[in-house]
C-alpha cells in the first residue's frame, strides 16, 4: 500500500495526540515566559544595569541618572537641571565658584550624543513625580527647524541610550517613534528583549568581568568629582575662514583633523531637502516632556545654544517651521531670548565647529545661570515669561 | 530563505498549518509544492534542472526493475549515473577543468571559462538520487511507482540544500507508512530546531566573523597564535554551522513525521581521524563508504588496495565539496591519515576507550583536523600554504576574545556531558519545566550572542 499518508488514525489516538500537542504548545509558551523572565531579571533590574560599561551610551546615561538622583537628596528645593547633548556646555562648577549666587542650584544631566527622545526617558526616571525641579532647561540647536542629511527620528542610538530606562509598556510606542521599518523593528525587539540591544556590552563584560566591575566601582567613587571638575579644552577656531559660495574653508596653521572634520560636517554642507521630519521629531518628544509638566510647578525653559564659531548665511537654507516656538504656547513652557548667546558665536569661544571651548563654557555657564534665575525670579516667586 | 530568518519560520509555520489541516491524501502534494517553492525562492531557474534529474532517475529506477540482470541493466545504471555526474560535473567542475586545461595548454586561465551559477544543493540531491538508483540496481530498493513520491524524495525542503543525505528506503518507509509525529517526536523536533538555531546564530556566526576577518587578510595577521585562532574559529564555525543546519533539518522533518539520520556525533571529541569520520557528516561518510569505498573493493583485496581505496574515496569526497585543488588536497590529507591509522591499527576494529590518554588523542586529532580545515577554508592553494606557514612560526596575537573561549569551553563541557550522559535525551524525558528551561536558555543564548542583523549563509549551502 503506497498511500500511507491516507491511513486514518483511531479517534482515541487523535485525542491523545491533540492533548500532547497542546502540552507542547504550553511548554513553548512557558519557555518564552522563562526567556522574558530571565531577560527581565537581568536587564530590567539593577542586576546588570549596575555593571554597564561606564563609557557606553547606556552606561553614561545611567551614571548621569545616578549622579543626579544623588544630587536631588542634597540640593534643596530650588533645584534646576539642564538637559542637552555635548553642545550644552553648562558647567555647574563655574557657577558655584562665582561670588554672587542666584539662589538656584543649576545642575546638568546632559548626555553627549543624546537627543530629545533620550531626554524624555531620562527625565521620566530622574523626576518620576514631575515635581522635583523648579525648572528643566533644554539647550537646543535652533528655535527654527532645519532638516539635515541625518535625521534624529531614525537614530537607533536612542535605543542604546535609553535601553535601561525602557519598560515593557514602552516597546510599541518607542519603536513606532522611529521612521523606517527596519529601525522600528530593531527598536522594538531591543525594547522587548534588552539582551539583544546590550549584546556587545555583555560580550565585553564576559571578556573581562573583573576588570569591568573594578572600573564600574571606580566610576561610582570618582565620577561626580571628575565630571564636576572637568576643564574644557582651551583651543579655539580663530583664523578659520569660509568661502560660502564654494563651501570651502581656509584653516589656520595647527588646526587638527578633528576640528576640520567638524567644520566639514557642521558648516560646509549644501542645503538638504526640508522634509519636516526634524520638526515632527521635536514636537513629539519635547511636546511629551512639556505635557508631563503641564500641571507641575516645574517650568520648561528652552535656550538656543551658541550656534557656531562662524554662522552659516541665511540663504543657504529656508527654515519652514519652528517647533520650539510652537511649544511656547503650552503652559509652563518658556523660551529664553534666542539672541542671548549671540555674543558667544565667535571663533575664540569654540574649540571646533560645534562645541564651546574653556572660555566659551565659562561665559555660557554664567550667562545661562543668570538668565535662568532671571526667568524664574527669586526663589519662591512665580516665573517671569 | 535561510533557515535562521523570520521569513523561513513564517514559511515553516504556513507549511505545518497547511500540512496538518489538509486531508491526509493531499499532504504529500503540499510538501512537494512547498519544497519547490522553497527551492524556487533561492533561484527558480534551477527548478527545471531539479525536475529533469528527478525524471531521469525516476525513469531509470522503473527501467531497472523491468530489465533482467545483465549488461543491459548495467547500461541503464551507467546511463543514470552518467546523467547525474554529467550535470554535477558540468555545473561544479567545468570551470575547474577548464582552468586546469588552460594551464596545461599554456593559455590564459579564463580561456574556457563559462559564467556558471552552481545550483543550490546539487551535490546533495544528486548523491541522494544516485544512491536510490544504485539501491534499485542492487535489488535493495523497490523502484518507486508514483513520480510524486520520488519527486518529494529528491526535493523535500528540510534537507534539499545541505542534507543530511537520506537513503531512499528510510524516506519511503516514512512516506508510505506515515504516522503523525508522536509527542516525543514533536518535543525532539522543537528542541533540535532550537538547538540548531542556537548553534548557527550564537556560535557559528560569531566564530565566522573572526574566521572571515582572518582569512580576508592572512598576510596582515602573521604569527602562530593568530593563525591558529583564525583556523580554530573556522573549525568552530563550520561545525556549529553545519551541525546546526542539520539539527534544524532533522527537527523540521520530525515535526512533519519524517525521521532523518543523525549527521554529527560530537566530532571534535574524536580520538582519531577514523573516529572523526564516524562522527562528522555521517550521512556523507556512510554514503561514500557504501557506494564508493565498498564498490572499489573496500578492505577485501589486501592492505595496499585498502589504502588505495581509502585514499581514492577521500579524494573524491574532497572533490565532492568543491571544484578546487584545495578540496582535493583536503580529501587527500584525510585519506592519507586514514590510511596511516589503518597501517598502525591493521584490521582491528576502532575502539576509543575513555582513559587518561583519551584527551591527548582527542587534542591531537583536533589539531590535525584543524590543519585540514586550512585547505577547506583558504581561498586558494597559495593562501593555504601561507596560513600553514604562519601556523608554525612567529608569535602573533589571539583573535578570539575571552568570551569566544568561554563559548568553546561551554560547548566542550556540553559535548562531554552529551557523550557520557546523553544530556539531550535526559532533557527530552525531563518534566515540562526542565524542558522549557532548556529551550529558554537556548533562546537566551541567541538573544545575547546571536548574530542577528548580519546574514551569514550556511557554509554547506555552497556545495
Amino acid at each position: 500500500m503506497r498511500k500511507g499518508m491516507a491511513i486514518a488514525p483511531s479517534p482515541i489516538l487523535e485525542t491523545t495526540q491533540v492533548r500532547k500537542r497542546r502540552r507542547i504548545a504550553l511548554t513553548l509558551l512557558v519557555a518564552c515566559l522563562l526567556l522574558f523572565g530571565l531577560d527581565a531579571l537581568l536587564f530590567r533590574t539593577r542586576l546588570y544595569t549596575s555593571i554597564l560599561e561606564p563609557d557606553s551610551s547606556a552606561g553614561l546615561l545611567e551614571l548621569i541618572l545616578w549622579r543626579e538622583k544623588a544630587a536631588q537628596q542634597t540640593a534643596g528645593d530650588n533645584l534646576v537641571v539642564t538637559l542637552g547633548n555635548s553642545r550644552m556646555g553648562y558647567t555647574p562648577r563655574i557657577v558655584d565658584q562665582r561670588p554672587r549666587q542666584t539662589g538656584y542650584a543649576v545642575r546638568t544631566a546632559g548626555v553627549a550624543g543624546s537627543d530629545p527622545r533620550a531626554w524624555y526617558y531620562l527625565l521620566r526616571d530622574l523626576d518620576p513625580t514631575a515635581s522635583r525641579y523648579r525648572a528643566i532647561v533644554f539647550g537646543i540647536d535652533d528655535y527654527d527647524d532645519e532638516d539635515h542629511a541625518f535625521n534624529p527620528d531614525d537614530d537607533i542610538r536612542a535605543l542604546h541610550y535609553c535601553i535601561a530606562r525602557l519598560r515593557f509598556g514602552d516597546a510599541i510606542d518607542f519603536a513606532q517613534s522611529f521612521h523606517s521599518r527596519e529601525v522600528q523593528w530593531e527598536a522594538f525587539r531591543g525594547a522587548v528583549l534588552k539582551g539583544i540591544a546590550l549584546q556587545s556590552d555583555i560580550q565585553a563584560f564576559l571578556a573581562h568581568p573583573l576588570k569591568r566591575i573594578a572600573y564600574v566601582r571606580l566610576c561610582h567613587q570618582g565620577w561626580p568629582d571628575w565630571t564636576y571638575n572637568y576643564v574644557e579644552s582651551s583651543r579655539n577656531m580663530v583664523g578659520l575662514q569660509i568661502d560660502w559660495s564654494t563651501l570651502t574653508a581656509t584653516y589656520p596653521p595647527g588646526m587638527t583633523d578633528e576640528q576640520k572634520d567638524t567644520v566639514h560636517g557642521w558648516l560646509l554642507y549644501a542645503p538638504n531637502p526640508q522634509t519636516g521630519r526634524l520638526a515632527h521629531f521635536l514636537r513629539t518628544w519635547l511636546g511629551r516632556t512639556a505635557d508631563r509638566y503641564r500641571t507641575s510647578r516645574t517650568k520648561i525653559v528652552f535656550f538656543r545654544l551658541p550656534r557656531g564659531p562662524i554662522l552659516r548665511p541665511d540663504y543657504l537654507v529656508k527654515k519652514r517651521s519652528s517647533s520650539i516656538r510652537e511649544l511656547a504656547s503650552r503652559p509652563n513652557v518658556i523660551l529664553a531670548n534666542e539672541h542671548l548667546f549671540d555674543c558667544l558665536e565667535h571663533p575664540e569661544f569654540f574649540k571646533d565647529a560645534v562645541h564651546l571651548n574653556r572660555d566659551g563654557v565659562e561665559r555660557f555657564s554664567a550667562m545661562l545661570a543668570d538668565e535662568v534665575a532671571r526667568i524664574l525670579g527669586p526663589p519662591g516667586e512665580p516665573a517671569a515669561r | 530563505m535561510l533557515f535562521n530568518t523570520a521569513h523561513f519560520f513564517l514559511f515553516l509555520a504556513v507549511v505545518l498549518a497547511l500540512f496538518y489541516t489538509s486531508p491526509r491524501a493531499f499532504r504529500k502534494y503540499i510538501l512537494l509544492v512547498a519544497s519547490y517553492f522553497f527551492y524556487g525562492s533561492w533561484n527558480y531557474r534551477f527548478i527545471p534542472l531539479l525536475l529533469t534529474l528527478t525524471a531521469i532517475d525516476y525513469t531509470a529506477g522503473r527501467w531497472l526493475e523491468k530489465v533482467p540482470p545483465g549488461p543491459r541493466r548495467k547500461a541503464v545504471l551507467i546511463l543514470s549515473l552518467c546523467a547525474n555526474l554529467g550535470f554535477l560535473g558540468f555545473f561544479k567542475f567545468y570551470n575547474f577543468l577548464g582552468s586546469n586545461l588552460a594551464w596545461v595548454l599554456d593559455k590564459p586561465a579564463n580561456s574556457y571559462f563559462l559564467n556558471i551559477v552552481l545550483p543550490l544543493g546539487i551535490s546533495f540531491h544528486t548523491f541522494q538520487s544516485m544512491s536510490y538508483v544504485v539501491d534499485v540496481y542492487r535489488g535493495e530498493q523497490q523502484a518507486v511507482r508514483n513520480p510524486i513520491d520520488y519527486a518529494l524524495f529528491i526535493c523535500f525542503f528540510p534537507q534539499l540544500v545541505a542534507g543530511p543525505i537520506v537513503r531512499a528506503r528510510n524516506f519511503f518507509h516514512d512516506l508510505w507508512h506515515w504516522q503523525p509525529p508522536t509527542s516525543e517526536d514533536v518535543s525532539r523536533g522543537v528542541l533540535l530546531i532550537a538547538l540548531g538555531l542556537t548553534k548557527k546564530m550564537a556560535f557559528a556566526d560569531q566564530f565566522a566573523k573572526v574566521a572571515n576577518d582572518y582569512f580576508k587578510n592572512v598576510s596582515g595577521n602573521p604569527g602562530w597564535l593568530t593563525a591558529w585562532s583564525g583556523v580554530v574559529a573556522f573549525g568552530m564555525q563550520i561545525y556549529f554551522d553545519f551541525s546546526g543546519y542539520t539539527d534544524m533539518a532533522i527537527g523540521m522533518a520530525k515535526l512533519l513525521g519524517f525521521h532523518f539520520p543523525v549527521n554529527f556525533r560530537r566530532p571534535y571529541l574524536a580520538a582519531s581521524i577514523t573516529d572523526f569520520w564516524r562522527r562528522w557528516h555521517i550521512s556523507l561518510s556512510t554514503w561514500l563508504r557504501d557506494y564508493l569505498y565498498i564498490s572499489l573493493g573496500g578492505n577485501r583485496h589486501g592492505r595496499w588496495m585498502t589504502y588505495r581505496n581509502l585514499m581514492l574515496t577521500m579524494l573524491l569526497g574532497g572533490l565532492w565539496h568543491g571544484a578546487s585543488w584545495n578540496f582535493v588536497i583536503w580529501g587527500g590529507y584525510h585519506g592519507a591519515m586514514l590510511a596511516v591509522e589503518r597501517v598502525f591499527r591493521g584490521n582491528r576494529p576502532v575502539r576509543e576507550d575513555w582513559n587518561w590518554l583519551y584527551p591527548l588523542k582527542a587534542l591531537a586529532t583536533f589539531a590535525m583536523v584543524m590543519i585540514g580545515w586550512v585547505f577547506f577554508r583558504a581561498a586558494d592553494l597559495p593562501q593555504s600554504l601561507q596560513v600553514l606557514h604562519q601556523m608554525f612560526r612567529g608569535h602573533g596575537h589571539l583573535l578570539l576574545a575571552n568570551w569566544h573561549l568561554e563559548l568553546i569551553a561551554v560547548a566542550l563541557v556540553l559535548a562531554v556531558v552529551e557523550e557520557k550522559f546523553e544530556g539531550f535525551e535526559r532533557v527530552l524525558k525531563a518534566p515540562m519545566l526542565a524542558y522549557a528551561s532548556a529551550l529558554a536558555l537556548m533562546f537566551f543564548c541567541i538573544e545575547v550572542f546571536g548574530v542577528i542583523d548580519a546574514s551569514i549563509p550556511f557554509v554547506y549551502f555552497q556545495f
